[in-house]
């Protein structure tokens, strides 16, 4: 089972479940919260064999396609009070959700802006040291591209859920995701790894790569 | 090549001068190194000025004027007061982030902007070592005033949508 340590104990945010154990000291409490992967991408990109999802304690992260903010509760819990979650999301409905979740949870930053027009919400970001996308649009590649050209740290990371019927439900799959990788390559992104979502999604696939700005746009 | 740079943030406006060697390169090795490394980047940029929003009332209607590419009172008021004092102002070009938010610069306040590759370079360089660079600003204050005006603009939006229907994403 996956689980984040709850930065908010005592409190879920979507009615997951929550498990209580006891802490180092005596009479301390860790509390954990379970992580579904039915519901959330990323987790199902960390149980489908993804080695390294570079979003760490202290890490600063920017998450396109937040929606409601439930898998955005746990790259919070992930990264703790000392890392930073810079949430976006464009849908005004699951904006107030994401709103009301960060509320409680000082490290995440809500932006209810389109993701294709990161130009408008530049005063709100640092420099970040992974982008994740869930944003499921057929240019997703391109929104991932243009914001990390302006908001992610060379060498940076990005980790991106891509599903192949957002972008052509004609092709088969295993072509969407080799050209979406093509795509990132491209514009200066190293390929590092990627993963199936099965059995939790349907041809969803989840790939990483590493950002270096100094290579050129033909290698 | 940029002479100046602004860098809006969300504790407010700040104007740096630009010093560039001619004829570098925007993606090189070598520059991005040295735009990681603060003791080198430091030569490259030195701050001008940095001019705070009073309230967080008066960074929201900052945010949301760059946000729709319009020139401020504020921004125009820090523009003048840096970069219209020296005579030769037409040899100034100033390094924005976005090229139309670039053209209502030139518009309103006559300054040539440049919104290049490199001129992105050196604002990534700014971006990334800002708290460092804009003096005033203690270790998380720039996060702070992040936190406040993300969650001050969200709201906004809510708020002023009048269809207040999702827009469904497929």
């Amino acid at each position: 089972m996956l689980v984040t340590k709850n930065l908010v104990p005592g409190e879920s945010v979507y009615g997951e479940k929550r498990i209580s154990i006891d802490g180092g000291v005596e009479g301390t409490k860790v509390e954990y919260r379970v992580w579904n992967p039915f519901r959330s991408k990323l987790a199902a990109g960390v149980l489908g064999g993804l080695d390294d999802i570079f979003i760490k304690p202290g890490a600063k992260v920017l998450y396109l396609g937040a929606a409601s903010g439930t898998s955005v509760s746990h790259v919070a819990d992930i990264v703790g009070p000392d890392g930073l979650v810079y949430a976006v999301e464009f849908s005004p409905r699951s904006g107030r959700d994401l709103i009301n979740m960060a509320k409680k949870r000082t490290n995440v930053i809500p932006i209810v802006e389109d993701a294709r027009l990161p130009a408008k919400y530049r005063m709100l970001l640092s420099t970040v040291d992974v982008i994740f996308a869930d944003v499921a649009q057929p240019d997703q590649a391109r929104i991932v591209i243009h914001n990390a050209e302006s908001f992610l740290k060379d060498g940076g990371h990005v980790v991106i859920s891509i599903k192949a019927s957002c972008i052509d439900s004609t092709m088969p799959p295993e072509t969407i995701f080799a050209n979406e990788v093509q795509t990132l390559m491209k514009s200066q992104f190293q390929p590092l790894e990627q993963v199936t979502l099965e059995p939790y999604e349907r041809d969803h696939a989840m790939v990483s790569a590493v950002y270096q700005r100094h290579k050129s746009k033909q290698n | 090549m940029a002479t100046h740079a602004l860098f809006e943030s969300a504790s407010g406006y700040a104007v740096f001068e630009v010093k560039l060697a001619d004829g570098i390169a925007s993606k090189t090795q070598a520059l991005q190194e040295s735009i990681k490394d603060l003791s080198k980047f430091g030569k490259m940029v030195t701050l001008m000025s940095f001019s705070p929003f009073k309230s967080a009332a008066d960074a929201l209607e900052n945010i949301n004027d760059v946000s729709e590419n319009v020139v401020s009172e504020h921004l125009r008021n820090v523009l003048e007061l840096n970069l219209s004092k020296s005579s030769k102002k037409s040899s100034i070009k100033l390094a924005v982030h976005d090229s139309q938010f670039g053209s209502a610069i030139k518009a309103s306040l006559g300054i040539s902007c440049d919104a290049s590759d490199l001129s992105q370079e050196i604002l990534r360089g700014i971006r990334l070592h800002a708290t460092k660079l804009l003096k005033g600003l203690q270790g998380d204050d720039l996060n702070k005033a992040q936190l406040g005006l993300g969650h001050a603009y969200s709201r906004a939006k809510l708020k002023f949508n009048v269809n207040r229907i999702d827009n469904m994403i497929i």
